[in-house]
């Protein structure tokens, strides 16, 4: 493992997990939150690209920071 | 088409006319790069006249009266946040594709069908696309409401060519003090400047305002942005983030998350001045 924090290239995703088990995704985009479902479907709610509701983790909307 | 999108898209047409020209010597922002994009020449943004697209989805995580939103995000921004989360974009906007208008308002079409209540135009930053934002809204159904997910640091030309196009000024007022400004985000006279444009774009549309709490900016920023909020904009919505994520290499901004009880003390703070909070 390298030394050095990864700096992150255009269409990189990065994935944080943190000491006390939580999982970061950062600017997570549609691919990252419909993986993060597929793990943890829990509480809340996304659709899937038929409109249809599912349920989505809610850490992985609540993660995503603008600039 | 009806008549008043028509008129909807005339305009908007026009003032992307008027957005482009600006471009010939670009003072979009208070960066005044004075250089002219039209002819390939590149501003503190990084971008020529070329407008790109890096991600356009449907998302659930914006402010609850604006899910699910259309989120379109543009490549290159005037600020340099520290702890951007979409920096790799913003420091090489080249990279990123460059839009095709005409399919873009396809997109945008596909969905509204698919559920967006609203189109959310973000990046990077809006105002420095400002041209291309204009070309797309000559080409789409004001079906939803327009928001302006904005950092609000911009010059008048960006209110004055966006006024009564847009239907929400999602403004991002990030920090409190023009030392922090300068040290995280890269702004010179950052309070003055978003204070008159959130001002300003609150005389002609809907605006929420947006904080993410960072760890250890209390004082510093926090408590003088809620204070003035207080003061100028007392039933303005409020929305209070606790999504900072600090950055890998951190060297000004935090370097730690921020804890769920400092989050609940700023929501009690904002409440106690009787700001308006929306989630």
């Amino acid at each position: 493992m390298k030394s050095e924090p990864y700096k992150r290239k255009p269409g990189d995703f990065e994935i944080r997990i943190l000491n006390d088990g939580k999982v970061v995704m950062i600017a997570p985009d549609e691919t990252l939150i419909e993986v993060a479902h597929a793990v943890e479907p829990s509480k809340n709610i996304m659709p899937s690209k038929k409109g249809d509701k599912k349920e989505c983790r809610k850490s992985n909307q609540r993660n995503r920071v603008k600039n | 088409m009806n008549d008043m999108d028509y008129q909807v898209h005339r305009e908007a047409f026009e003032r992307a006319k008027l957005a482009r020209e600006a471009l010939t010597n670009c003072n979009l922002c208070p960066h005044q790069c004075n250089i002219d994009r039209t002819a390939g020449e590149k501003g503190y943004c990084g971008l020529d006249d070329t407008v790109r697209c890096f991600r356009e989805m449907l998302y659930y995580g914006e402010e609850s009266e604006l899910v699910p939103s259309h989120q379109i995000h543009f490549a290159g921004c005037n600020l340099r946040c520290e702890f951007c989360v979409v920096a790799e974009w913003n420091e090489l906007p080249s990279v990123a594709k460059e839009i095709d208008f005409d399919d873009m308002a396809k997109t945008i079409a596909r969905r509204q069908s698919e559920g967006a209540r609203t189109l959310n135009f973000l990046g990077g930053e809006p105002a420095v696309n400002l041209h291309g934002i204009l070309q797309l809204l000559g080409r789409v159904e004001s079906k939803i409401k327009v928001v302006w997910n904005s950092n609000m640091y911009y010059n008048d030309i960006v209110d004055k060519l966006t006024m009564g196009l847009i239907d929400v000024y999602l403004a991002d007022f990030k920090c409190g003090n023009n030392s922090c400004a300068e040290g995280l985000l890269g702004a010179s006279n950052y309070m003055e400047i978003v204070k008159e444009n959130i001002l300003k774009a609150a005389g002609h549309a809907d605006v929420i305002i947006r904080h993410v709490v960072m760890p250890g900016h209390s004082k510093c920023c926090l408590k003088p942005i809620l204070e003035w909020l207080a003061e100028k904009m007392p039933k303005v919505k409020l929305s209070l983030r606790s999504n900072y994520v600090p950055p890998v290499k951190a060297i000004s901004a935090p370097k730690e998350y921020l804890k769920q009880e400092d989050m609940q003390n700023v929501v009690d703070l904002a409440k106690s001045m009787g700001l308006k909070l929306t989630k």
